[in-house]
């Protein structure tokens, strides 16, 4: 690792003049930072660190006024083995406890889960050795090399890695809203396709809290993820729904460069009882505009297949 | 990473071999004395010859000596100007406090490997991915690969060398030993950490809940079906003692 500048941020603003200085960037959990900087993966290397698991207040989860506020630095660990979160929004819960391994959960924050970059080998090769289109590049080095964890609904500012958090699904089907420094966002709306970056956030701007509205009486949600090692690994696809007591709500990450929201399913499956047909055909909804690669063609069973199952798992909760 | 990181180290600081010298003179005087002492007790005396606070400080670029750590800086910012700074820091580790002499890059296990000698956080795969590095901060399991030492000050840090030195947990170590839950024993102190932090937690787990607390450490002989056994054998007699 390339040597750099530490700083212990004590408040939010004190933060935000450290990271405006430029060639910055922020700390929390450090599980996906620390290893991106070993790898010296792009082609710029911060010159500073901004600690922010320092700042007082980061850390909580509480529930107020119909509204579950988790902040920034909550670790994922917590959020798993929290009671309200699994009865409530069981499939924060799930996704929160499906997150890499137990070690990394006790280190990672859902910010920074959500926050994190995207996997693709070309873009993550050490010593930045691809310069891809999201450094800046001309190539996408995945479209004609080896894709097969790839996006399967086409590519976003050409690039065809996957945004792989666990918790983003989750956080769309649960309607939440990401409070940052200077704004609220809707989950649905937060992630993008940058250079570098996977979400909306402007420089400088961080996230403050996350805000989920209680489901309505009669929901229930639910978190299912497919990876080759049931620990460790990252997602082939991950499914998040909330269904009943309202519009459902159906997510999937892992497929494409940002969370992929099904809407054709979400209309199929609405004021439906949830039984094997009425899954199935949502599941057809939901890849139904998919254009995968030829490597990528997997992809959809497992997809149509999660979604299935993450349907008829809220009945049995 | 793993050459880098040793040859940065090569000259100045605390290096494995002639910490191991030092703690076998400490210890016992001698290589013979020293295997016939108890491990619990070696344990404790290796981490006793650990000095607790720096007395000289040395530059991590051009590797001259210091007398305090203001001279060090100066010598810093005059001569080596546009370079990161070293820093000094306190770390809490199995108990006691020592003063170390780091740069803001390096991780808490480059730390405990090379400059406080504790070598049971095992540097491998160096990106969180194996649980070989597990150590023990405020009670949580976690990676010291790709924890910053920096960050760790005023913080509880317990490594496998603790677990050791503690009569509670050598039920645990003696349950490993006689399941032999290790071919290699390269990945077995993460696994001896993230068990500990198990059984503070749950008492008595079932083998579902070892694996799944073990989730994160990898052994690349393959020695996994034996840990659940020595954990919930461990759970047992631990129980029974207190």
């Amino acid at each position: 690792m390339k040597a750099f500048n530490h700083t212990n941020a004590k408040n939010l603003a004190e933060a935000k003049t450290a990271l405006a200085k430029g060639e910055a960037e922020l700390i929390a959990g450090g599980t996906d930072l620390i290893g991106r900087l070993k790898d010296n993966i792009l082609p710029l290397h911060p010159t500073a660190l901004i600690n922010i698991k320092t700042i007082d207040g980061l850390d909580y989860i509480k529930e107020e006024a119909g509204v579950l506020k988790i902040g920034a630095t909550t670790r994922l660990a917590d959020i798993a083995a929290n009671s309200v979160i699994s009865q409530k929004y069981t499939a924060l819960a799930q996704a929160a406890g499906r997150v890499a391994t137990p070690h990394v959960r006790d280190m990672g924050t859902i910010g920074g889960n959500l926050a994190q970059l995207h996997r693709c080998w070309y873009f993550r090769k050490p010593e930045n050795r691809f310069p891809c289109v999201r450094k800046n590049g001309t190539t996408c080095y995945a479209m004609t090399g080896d894709n097969r964890y790839h996006s399967i609904f086409g590519a976003v500012n050409r690039c065809i890695a996957v945004n792989i958090s666990d918790t983003a699904p989750a956080l769309i089907a649960l309607n939440a809203k990401i409070l940052t420094t200077s704004r609220t966002i809707d989950a649905d709306s937060f992630f993008d396709v940058k250079n570098p970056g996977n979400t909306v956030l402007a420089a400088g701007e961080i996230i403050k809290e996350i805000q989920i509205p209680a489901p309505p009486a009669g929901a229930r949600s639910a978190f299912l993820k497919f990876a080759i090692r049931k620990s460790i690994d990252f997602p082939i696809v991950n499914c998040a729904v909330l269904v009943g007591g309202g519009p459902a709500r159906i997510a999937l990450n892992a497929v494409a460069p940002k969370p992929y929201r099904a809407t054709k399913a979400e209309a199929v499956i609405a004021g439906k009882p949830i039984n094997d047909a009425n899954a199935e055909a949502a599941a057809a909804a939901a890849l139904e505009d998919a254009k995968p690669l030829t490597a990528t063609r997997y992809k959809l069973q497992i997809a149509r297949t999660l979604v299935k199952r993450a349907l008829l798992r809220t009945r049995t909760l | 990473m793993a050459n880098e990181e040793t040859v940065n180290n090569e000259g100045y600081g605390l290096n494995r071999r002639n910490f191991l010298k030092n703690a076998g003179v400490a210890v016992a005087g001698g290589a013979l004395a020293a295997g016939l002492t108890p491990p619990a007790e070696r344990a404790l005396a290796a981490e006793s010859a650990i000095p607790s606070a720096l007395t000289s400080f040395r530059c991590p670029i051009c590797a001259k000596d210091f007398d305090t750590f203001a001279a060090l800086k100066n010598h810093s910012a005059s001569e080596h100007p546009g370079r990161v700074p070293p820093v000094t820091t306190t770390l809490n580790v199995n108990g006691k406090d020592y003063e170390v002499l780091i740069e803001p890059h390096w991780t808490l296990q480059r730390v405990l490997q090379f400059r406080l000698g504790l070598t049971g956080a095992k540097q491998m795969c160096g990106r969180g991915v194996c649980g070989s590095c597990t150590v023990i901060i405020d009670g949580r399991a976690v990676l010291s690969c790709t924890t910053l030492a920096v960050e760790c000050e005023g913080k509880a840090i317990e490594t496998v060398e603790g677990i050791a030195a503690n009569p509670k947990w050598k039920a645990l170590i003696n349950s490993y030993c006689k399941w032999d839950a290790m071919q290699c024993g390269y990945c077995t102190p993460g696994f001896v950490v993230s068990a500990k932090v198990l059984l503070e937690k749950n008492p008595n787990p079932t083998e579902d809940q070892c694996r799944e607390a073990l989730a994160g450490n990898i052994c690349c002989c393959g020695t996994y079906p034996r840990h659940p056994t020595a954990i919930m054998e461990a759970a047992k007699a631990i129980n029974a003692s207190t």
